[in-house]
């Protein structure tokens, strides 16, 4: 089972998810979820997730992928371990934005720089 | 005393409904002989993988056909044997030297399923795996 909270500050939104990011119905619904968002600022709060498997690490792809194509900035934040360790083991550090919260303090100020690299890459663009 | 061997066969439909049930049913069974937390998000992927390549490819996701799921467990070890009645599939296509970025949204099933498990093997043409994962490491 996978349970989402959106929480919402424009121009951010953060996807606060727990459970599982699995096959079938859990990845249909974060899919779902994430592209609906018109926010430019996409966080996914991967603190509670207690397992993921090769779909949900092909979804996070898929989102960094849309969000690039999109102009949105995606970031993973407060990954557990689960998530961190399938990240390090798919040799996907360089291709997904994951946010190391010890470097920046606060989760806050994870998404204050979020929105900051939002920022510099809408005025790249 | 001395913990002995268990032995359990699972068998359910081919298809993906199918499966999230018979996954659980399998993790039960395994948490209640004794997975720590790590051996079991271990097993759960590795399983979950398995599991949806012996639907989706092994099954067609069709619910007429039936998926087998042996489950092991002594003292040493926990081993997982997984059969559909697929072709199977061609072995040397999935033979990497190692982890390697792969940037789309498919394709690393096996690949977890290798980093995950202590052994993993293959027999008849592919389409029955054995997974083992050894306690305490």
């Amino acid at each position: 089972m996978l349970r989402i909270s959106v929480h919402v500050a424009h121009p951010n939104v953060t996807l606060h998810c727990s459970g599982r990011i699995v096959l079938g119905l859990e990845t249909e619904t974060l899919r779902c979820m994430a592209t609906s968002r018109t926010e430019n600022c996409l966080t996914l709060d991967l603190s509670g997730i207690r397992a993921l498997d090769a779909a949900g690490i092909g979804l996070l792809v898929e989102l960094q992928c849309w969000a690039d194509q999109e102009k949105k900035a995606l970031r993973i934040a407060k990954p557990s371990a689960c998530v961190r360790r399938l990240v390090d083991l798919t040799n996907l550090q360089s291709l997904l934005q994951v946010g190391d919260c010890e470097k920046v303090g606060s989760f806050e100020e994870w998404e204050r720089a979020a929105l900051a690299t939002g920022a510099e890459r809408a005025m790249s663009a | 005393m001395e913990q002995q061997t268990i032995s359990r066969e699972f068998t359910f439909p081919g298809n993906s409904e199918s499966m999230v049930d018979a996954r659980e049913s399998i993790m039960d069974f395994i948490k209640k002989n004794g997975a720590s937390e790590g051996e079991e998000i271990d097993i759960f992927v590795a399983l979950q993988e398995a599991l949806a390549n012996a639907v989706l490819h092994g099954c067609q996701n069709d619910g007429a056909k039936t998926v087998r799921c042996c489950i092991k467990i002594d003292p040493s070890a926990f081993v997982i044997v997984i059969r559909d009645p697929g072709p199977g599939f061609d072995l040397a296509a999935t033979q990497t030297a190692g982890p390697r970025l792969n940037t789309t949204e498919h394709g690393r099933g096996i690949c977890l399923m290798r980093s995950l498990m202590n052994d993993i093997s293959y027999g008849h043409g592919g389409s029955e795996v054995r997974l083992r994962k050894l306690r305490g490491r």
